[in-house]
């Protein structure tokens, strides 16, 4: 599905405003969106809200064989996912230049920065180590996408925890969370990109720009920062050309905003920390809202089954029950069966059975006359040769009227097994 | 012939549901049953490519999302059941030559996710004001080795019983829509799990009915 | 004149075959195609079956290999079911990688040998923890008319009944396993599981084993597995049009007879080949 274009006015009036130093949603230049942070049930699941824009983040571990070039480091693999939940122009399994743009961007600025120490993820130098993945997946797409993946994805790190591990000998045993307490990765520090979005050739600047400001902009900058004012990624996409001074401001905002963030971050784990502790429940069906009229909550509900057990028994005991007699197949080579029909046929068939091989020859033929392909027919001609011959043999013996009587259900193929199976 | 099922453990776990969450899509909802929680987004009836075009009735896809790595061949086959449920309850041929996607992101699994999906798509479909024929809702029943029948269990619950069967059921005479089994179970335990699903299926119908109710109320 | 009117009004045209009980191939509503089977088609696969339903053609081969066992489950083997629908067996299919209904199918088989434990996977462990069978279960659908899924099944039954598994030393001394491929000795079968599909029509008619016109007109798809032991080990409906449980018993009632047909086709086969040997 196609993306609803801009129309030229929507497109002149953004920009005018952002001449005038307004915004849509009445924020001034530097202010981010409000931000929600929220976690899931199991460890390592983050939601962030970011205004409208909504990302979902998720670690998990697997132990995996180290790279050659690195036998004693854990992996971290990165994956940031443009569902087309978030967007109408996201299409699935597509690798998109934006997808890859932001995928890079993520890796740069969490594996690249060296913010998680990959030596503590080894289990067996050169055999075992674990694979961190972090999949994001965007649920609404309403502008600074990657600013919002890469809180999402820093706080679900700091989040996770791992199973503990055991080696005795050759042998590693993964520990369930109820026989050992899971262990928490070690981060050394947090880097968490902001973006800054240019307009009219880098005259304006905006913060945390929304979907429709994304649309009209020449020009962004991402700086990926800690809270100790270090960058740890710096990159400008647009093809804008930036002063040095404009850098070196975008620079100063940005180690305001990550600091800011860093605090929101920690003290959303803390109170996650100290929710899990109180043993009370945690994660979305927790975090639902309770006071819009477009959420609704009940409580367990029980069903009534009292009646179940006859109602199960009236429609079982109804039904017709199954035939115990089943025509017998026929095998005219070694190896190869066929098997005619199974209910009754009420064509009459029963009566020209005994009337001997060639009529029989007859309605085989018309029989494949409704089939709609040849193809079949070529290996339908073979049997009825052979059977031919069977026949000619069989006539002498009468005693099979009474088998033919019992396969009675059958049409014609399955009468002409009961003859084949007296001759064996 | 006859078995006998306990009926100790006939319970639906607690329901939530928030339409409207997401500003994008046409319609959008969340369903949570226990601690399963599903995002579902809906968005149409738009423009559909060439390839996909129907000419009597719209072509709807549905994209089930799981919560780590790509989707599997065991999404592929949810979505091919989501997606024939929902399309003989929606009235597809009213918009002809367009399309509708329907997107499923799991949040978390704890047990019965199939009718997590179920239940979130088509509060999902409600919300973005399709034209339906008939509501239809998930229940899953779960045997375990003592032969009880279990409605919703979780994910434990779900490790521990020796079959397990997902239905949908329609609102208007609450016959079977869909039905998704696992484990070998008898003919009898079939019909059983069946009545009492009809009977959880009227619980569930009664939540959507409060949900829809507060919605369009005017205070809470 | 019917050529016409059948394709001109596909759905009317079964209607009125319908009207009358009977279907448009001469089939009443309740009637299986001929279903033909031959084993042991592909000499260099380790078992193998082609099955014919009507003009429906299913080959599967069998391939079983030696692999390390996960260390999860230590004492189980593989079984790896695929099902293929190449552009080669119908116009509706497009090559590259496996469509919806390709994978759709693939995970129904993996249920159906999963659900009806036709074989444990603890018997195809050789060493616990250390060497086991994976068994590739590759099953072409060779020409589509509809109903591939029993085809399938049954292929798959056939195949597995006449899979011969090489026997297997592992060497003290080098703990290397040796393969003895002179002397092979067949799969335990445990449960022999026997699908019946049917389509319903205009929300209420009920047809067996529906050809693929049929199914593309038909507003509703049902597959039954049922063992020898009238147990259901699938009930398979995705969605359509809603049934009655009154009506899918009646299906049920269908599939158990079908059951007995097919265990009865596959075991005289079998036979057949080990008197002939």
């Amino acid at each position: 599905m196609k993306d609803t274009p801009l129309s030229n006015c929507e497109r002149d009036f953004l920009l005018k405003a952002i001449e005038e130093k307004k915004r849509l949603d009445g924020r001034q230049t530097y202010d981010y969106r409000k931000m929600k942070i929220t976690f899931g049930t199991d460890y390592g699941c983050c939601f962030v809200d970011l205004g409208k824009t909504r990302v979902m983040a998720q670690v998990s571990g697997e132990l995996v064989a180290p790279k050659e070039n690195r036998p004693n480091e854990g992996i971290m693999f990165f994956n940031i996912e443009l569902s087309p939940m978030a967007s109408p122009a996201f299409e699935q399994g597509r690798q998109s230049e934006l997808s890859v743009k932001l995928n890079r961007q993520l890796e740069r600025c969490l594996r690249n920065s060296k913010c998680i120490d990959t030596e503590s993820l080894c289990v067996v130098s050169g055999e075992k180590v674990w694979q961190i993945r972090v999949d994001v997946h965007m649920l609404n797409h309403d502008g600074n996408l990657m600013d919002a993946a890469s809180i999402a994805a820093i706080t679900a790190l700091c989040h996770f925890k791992r199973p503990d591990v055991g080696i005795q000998g050759d042998e590693v045993t993964v520990y369930s969370p109820e026989e050992r307490d899971p262990i928490p990765l070690s981060i050394y520090h947090m880097p968490i990109s902001v973006s800054f979005s240019f307009f009219q050739q880098g005259t304006y600047l905006l913060v945390d720009p929304c979907e429709r400001e994304e649309r009209v902009m020449d020009g962004l900058l991402m700086i990926a920062m800690n809270k100790h004012r270090e960058i740890c990624s710096i990159q400008s996409s647009g093809g804008i050309m930036l002063l040095k001074e404009q850098v070196m401001r975008c620079s100063k905002i940005a180690s305001v905003k990550v600091s800011e963030i860093t605090e929101l971050i920690s003290k959303a784990l803390e109170n996650d920390k100290r929710a899990r502790k109180a043993g009370g429940r945690c994660g979305f069906a927790e975090s639902m809202p309770q006071e819009r009229i477009t959420a609704l909550k009940t409580d367990e509900t029980s069903v009534e089954m009292t009646d179940a057990s006859e109602r199960a028994n009236d429609i079982v005991e109804n039904a017709e029950v199954p035939p115990q007699t089943v025509p017998s197949p026929v095998v005219p080579a070694p190896g190869v069966g066929q098997v005619g029909q199974g209910l009754q046929n009420t064509w009459g068939l029963e009566e020209e059975e005994e009337d001997g091989d060639e009529e029989e020859e007859e309605q085989k033929m018309e029989e494949e006359q409704d089939e709609k392909e040849d193809s079949r027919e070529g290996d339908v001609v073979e049997i009825s040769d052979s059977e031919e011959e069977e026949v000619v043999i069989l006539h002498p013996e009468t005693q099979d009227k009474s088998s033919k009587n019992a396969a009675s259900s059958s049409n014609q193929k399955g009468g002409k097994t009961s003859k084949q199976r007296e001759k064996k | 012939m006859m078995e006998v099922c306990g009926s100790t453990n006939v319970s639906l776990r607690e329901f939530g549901c928030e339409q409207t969450l997401l500003s994008r899509p046409d319609g959008s909802a969340s369903f949570v049953q226990g601690d399963t929680s599903v995002i579902a987004a809906v968005y149409g009836p738009a423009e559909v490519k060439v390839s996909k075009e129907i000419y009597d009735r719209a072509t709807l896809e549905v994209l089930i999302q799981p919560k780590v790595g790509l989707p599997s061949v065991r999404e592929r086959s949810q979505e091919q059941c989501v997606r024939e449920t929902c399309e003989a309850s929606l009235l597809l041929t009213l918009h002809p030559r367009s399309s509708l996607t329907l997107v499923l992101q799991l949040i978390h699994d704890d047990g019965s996710r199939l009718a997590c999906f179920l239940n979130a798509a088509c509060m999902a479909l409600m919300d973005a004001g399709l034209p339906m024929s008939c509501l239809f809702c998930g229940v899953t029943c779960a045997i375990n080795a003592d032969s009880e029948i279990i409605t919703d269990p979780t994910a434990a619950q779900e490790k521990e019983s020796r079959a397990l069967m997902t239905f949908a059921i329609d609102s208007k005479e609450q016959r079977v829509m869909m039905s998704y089994t696992k484990g070998s179970f008898s003919v009898h335990e079939l019909q059983q799990c069946i009545a009492v699903s009809q009977k959880a299926s009227e619980n569930i119908f009664q939540f959507y009915r409060d949900s829809v109710r507060r919605r369009y109320s005017k205070n809470l | 004149m019917a050529a016409g009117f059948k394709i001109a009004e596909p759905l009317e045209y079964h209607r009125s075959f319908l009207k009358e009980n009977c279907r448009p191939d001469g089939r009443e509503l309740s009637e299986f195609r001929t279903t033909t089977l031959n084993i042991g088609s592909i000499s260099t696969a380790d078992g193998s079956a082609l099955v014919k339903v009507g003009n429906t053609t299913v080959m599967c081969g069998i391939k079983v290999e030696l692999t390390n066992p996960l260390v999860e489950a230590p004492g189980k083997g593989f079984i790896v079911p695929n099902v293929d629908l190449p552009p080669l067996c119908s116009s509706r299919f497009r090559p590259g990688p496996p469509g919806e209904q390709a994978q759709a199918a693939s995970q129904f088989i993996a249920d159906v040998i999963e659900s009806s434990e036709v074989i444990q996977t603890e018997d195809l462990c050789i060493e616990r923890g250390k060497l086991c069978w994976v068994l590739y279960c590759d099953m072409m659908c060779v020409d589509y008319d509809g109903n591939v899924l029993d085809a399938c099944i049954i292929a798959l039954l056939a195949a597995l009944k006449n899979t011969k598994l090489p026997e297997v030393t592992i060497n003290k001394d080098t703990g290397a396993p040796e393969v003895n491929l002179e002397k092979r000795k067949g799969l335990n079968i445990r449960k022999h599981p026997v699908g019946a599909s049917f389509c319903v029509f205009d929300d209420s008619i009920l047809i067996v084993d529906p050809t693929a016109e049929e199914e593309g007109l038909s507003t509703s798809h049902l597959t039954v597995v049922t063992d020898e032991k009238e147990r259901l080990c699938v009930v398979h409906k995705p969605g359509g049009t809603p049934l009655s449980a009154e009506k899918l018993q009646e299906c049920i009632g269908r599939a158990t007879a079908r059951q007995r047909e097919i265990q009865k086709l596959v075991d005289k086969v079998i036979h057949s080949v080990k008197t002939a040997q």
